[in-house]
């Protein structure tokens, strides 16, 4: 139960945006919608978690399998505003210091 | 005083993920007044041990449809417990060994993440059936 929102920005920066439960069944559509884009050349990726009410171990494998797929190709994969059940998943696995959340989509590779 | 209890009863397929979560969702909002917190550590554990079964059907059985899996969640004044039990092949599993993998690691965390989010989590084997308790005490309102 999760739509996927998947979008390339002016900047070149590909949006992808969540909405509802990333679980063990969306996860794989969130993995092949990140490697898709960096196949196509986007490897400068921002995952807007601003819908996504719950994930879980297998939706945050699929955010570092696209962290290394897109650095491997010379870019970032970059997360923005998780909402509170996301935030604590990233806090209580430490993965809060490897995937630090931004404050908009937007300002995402502003630094 | 039991204040809500939820059953879900199906094969252990992916499907059935998002079956026990809307029904879980139902269930607090006939309960009201579990707080937000012990919502998320409860649901967060429940859905990766759920997720777990299912993983290892689909790797040990060589195909789920004979696996079946039976949840159970009860809201009492002090505690959210669940009850899972399925038919598959035996787990061994040590709670006291589970860590964390490696940052980059893509899978792994799960029995992690329930361990931590949970107040207390078991797996035994009882009557041929690989059965997890799972309990969140509940904090004052």
């Amino acid at each position: 139960m999760m739509e996927l929102d998947v979008r390339t920005d002016e900047r070149g920066v590909g949006v992808v945006v969540p909405r509802g439960r990333l679980n063990m069944v969306s996860a794989r559509s969130l993995r092949d919608a990140l490697d898709t884009l960096v196949n196509d050349g986007t490897h400068r990726i921002v995952v807007d978690l601003a819908e996504t009410t719950f994930m879980d171990s297998s939706g945050l494998g699929a955010l570092i399998a696209g962290l290394k797929t897109a650095r491997q190709a010379g870019g970032d994969l970059r997360i923005a505003r998780p909402t509170p059940a996301v935030t604590t998943v990233f806090e209580l696995t430490n993965l809060d210091k490897v995937l630090r959340p931004r404050e908009s989509a937007e300002a995402a590779f502003d630094d | 005083m039991t204040e809500g209890r939820l059953q879900v009863d199906g094969h252990a397929q992916p499907e059935v993920l998002d079956q026990v979560h809307t029904e879980l969702e139902q269930l607090w909002e006939t309960t009201g007044d579990v707080s937000m917190r012990d919502r998320m550590r409860f649901e967060m554990g429940l859905m990766e041990i759920v997720g777990n079964v299912v993983e290892h059907a689909y790797r040990l059985d060589q195909g789920s449809a004979a696996r079946v899996l039976s949840v159970s969640v009860t809201v009492t004044d002090s505690e959210v417990r669940g009850v899972l039990a399925d038919n598959g092949l035996p787990v061994e599993v040590d709670l006291g060994d589970v860590t964390l993998p490696d940052p980059e690691a893509e899978s792994g965390r799960g029995l992690a993440m329930a361990l931590a989010s949970l107040d207390h989590l078991e797996h035994a084997r009882v009557a041929g059936c690989n059965r997890w308790t799972l309990v969140c005490e509940r904090s004052a309102p």
